[in-house]
């Protein structure tokens, strides 16, 4: 996989529930297709947005198995292989490796808060699992405040020949702006990526991609917003930013539950979330669904499948 | 009671002599020295400008220095966070009364008070005094205490005189919060940022920043916002870039170590109080490395 096919709009799929709770393949199917159609460039699963720790171990592999089937190479797909244990998202790489995938995708280990040097040799086992491209998560507001830093992206390069980049979530400039000037300087091939559609202030910075899981819902204004900033048009991208940033506040509280909650109000039902987390009572629906009619963004959107 | 903010705009340090006493030539020299090389307003004395180790009658002093001798060559805005609110009060009465064109005052220290506190605080400053007041939003220096977009809104519809914010949070989220809601309601709201962080900032509606680096390479900040408000986004990435680096030479035990760069640049302006540590002559020859290193010696003014 060139490292330029990872430098375009990433769509990072939920995880479909049947009432059961199990996962449901043939709606996930329906889902990629849609996720194709509108605007994809790639796909990312099962990432945080996708519910991805709530899965068990054979979920998530049949869940991979199943997407990459369904992409038939259409569009690369990132694995995401995030876990606690090293050797255990080492293992969760070379699985995503064998069935396909095009690169991984890994966060800082859950739960421990490890020091840099921790996070530096969690990262290194995992890169060298593979022979794909290795992505790294910086998402320290949902890792309990472990972060990624510069320097720390400098020596994992040294360790791996297959870290092509960083998917920021942190949304700190003076992160972002160290990390491209430091990385352009040993790997030019080295990515930015936004992980939050906050693309305008990273596109300034040098941000080459996105992974958007908002795509779900309004994957028009996703992908005017991507085009815009990929054009260097930035000026010209403050609108949509705008509207898209309204839209991600309204959904900031509710996560995963508050995304599938509009998704069905667009008619894309992918049932409900998995405990531990909640799907959102009758009131706290009712009351996002007369929200999400305020946006005159969204009646642009499509609306089923 | 209008007020133009726009581009990089240098908020001077504080000279000390080698007593720590306030050094009131050289302050005045060094004001003239930001006017000349180019920026749009002065804003005394930020926390660079060890705002918190003055006391108020040191404060308040130095402030009728930087009013007098700018006079009214730019905008002069007084800083007048303190610790005791009862001080704020009194520096942005102060302010008022020598003339100053505006004041800009940080939600408060210390307390983390709730989004109400902070409401009534700046409801406070702002109807005791007639002057265009900015708000400094830092929440990554305050435990979280910020100025949020539902706050921010309110502050504008009761405030006539609330005309901006120095957003120095440097997170995308967080400025467009700030952003969107404050131009909708006050289009001409002046979003600023701290140290020179524009090319995230001026796409999103931002018209300036205050400025860490000035003292050491005025052209270069100003060369910076002139890119951005073109749009020439490839020049603004390397010059940004360029005075980040300088920015994380300079954030280590700052304002220490941008005092010690000033030796370098032929501008030296004393030691700097404690608990802050006065740069060596070790961490100086460090800095004129990379100075050089980076080509300002060569591209910034030297001396007065």
């Amino acid at each position: 996989m060139a490292g330029d096919r990872l430098a375009g709009l990433v769509h990072a799929p939920v995880t479909p529930f049947t009432r059961a709770g199990r996962v449901d393949f043939e709606v996930y199917g329906r889902l990629i297709e849609f996720h194709l159609r509108h605007g994809a460039d790639a796909l990312a699963l099962p990432m945080h947005a996708g519910e991805s720790v709530s899965l068990t171990e054979t979920e998530r592999r049949a869940l991979i198995e199943h997407a990459v089937k369904q992409v038939r190479g259409r569009v690369p797909v990132v694995v995401h292989v995030s876990d606690a244990g090293t050797g255990i998202a080492a293992a969760h790489a070379r699985h995503a490796e064998a069935v396909g995938a095009a690169a991984i995708v890994a966060t800082t280990p859950y739960y421990w808060t490890p020091p840099p040097a921790m996070v530096l040799e969690h990262f290194a086992q995992i890169a060298a699992a593979v022979k794909i491209p290795f992505l790294v998560h910086n998402a320290p507001e949902e890792m309990a405040g472990t972060r990624i830093t510069a320097e720390l992206a400098l020596r994992l390069m040294e360790r791996a020949a297959n870290f092509a980049g960083v998917v920021d979530s942190s949304l700190d400039w003076q992160f972002m702006i160290e990390l491209v000037d430091t990385a352009r300087g040993t790997r030019p091939t080295f990515r930015l990526l936004s992980g939050v559609e906050y693309l305008v202030s990273a596109g300034a910075i040098g941000a080459k991609g996105a992974l958007s899981s908002l795509a779900a819902l309004a994957p028009t204004a996703v992908r005017r917003l991507h085009g815009l900033c990929a054009e260097d048009q930035l000026f010209e991208a403050r609108g949509v930013q705008e509207e898209i940033a309204a839209l991600l506040q309204l959904l900031k509280g509710s996560g995963a539950a508050g995304l599938k909650a509009a998704l069905h109000a667009l008619g894309r039902d992918c049932g409900d979330v998995r405990p531990p987390l909640r799907p959102l009572g009758e009131v706290e629906r009712g009351a996002l669904v007369e929200r999400l009619e305020a946006f005159a963004m969204l009646r642009a959107e499509p609306r089923g499948w | 009671m209008t007020i133009k903010l726009r581009g990089v705009m240098q908020s001077p340090v504080t000279p000390l002599k080698s007593d720590f006493s306030p050094d009131l030539p050289t302050f005045e020299r060094l004001l003239d020295f930001h006017v000349r090389s180019g920026s749009p307003a002065i804003s005394w004395p930020h926390h660079k400008g060890e705002s918190l180790n003055l006391t108020i009658a040191e404060r308040k002093r130095l402030a009728e220095a930087a009013v007098k001798v700018v006079a009214k060559r730019v905008p002069v805005t007084i800083h007048v966070s303190a610790l005791a609110v009862e001080d704020t009060m009194e520096l942005a009465r102060h302010a008022q009364e020598i003339g100053a064109d505006g004041i800009l005052a940080i939600t408060p220290y210390f307390w983390k008070p709730s989004r109400e506190a902070i409401f009534d605080y700046f409801v406070r400053i702002c109807t005791s005094i007639d002057l265009p007041v900015i708000s400094y939003n830092s929440p990554s220096y305050l435990a979280g205490v910020e100025i949020t977009g539902e706050l921010m809104s309110r502050l504008i519809e009761r405030l006539p005189n609330f005309v901006g914010v120095k957003e120095a949070s440097f997170n995308s989220e967080k400025f467009i919060e700030l952003s969107r809601v404050a131009l909708k309601l006050r289009p001409t709201f002046a979003m600023l940022t701290g140290v020179e962080y524009l090319l995230p900032s001026v796409p999103l509606g931002g018209v300036g920043s205050y400025s860490a680096a000035g003292s050491i390479c005025p052209n270069l900040c100003n060369s910076l916002f002139d890119a951005c408000v073109a749009g020439d986004w490839p020049r603004a990435r390397e010059l940004q870039y360029k005075l980040s680096r300088l920015w994380l030479l300079f954030r280590d035990q700052y304002p220490s170590s941008l005092k010690g760069g000033m030796v370098i640049m032929g501008r030296p302006v004393g030691p700097t109080r404690a608990p802050l540590p006065t740069a060596t002559p070790e961490r100086q020859a460090f800095i004129r490395a990379q100075l050089e290193a980076l080509g300002i010696l060569d591209s910034e003014p030297h001396g007065w």
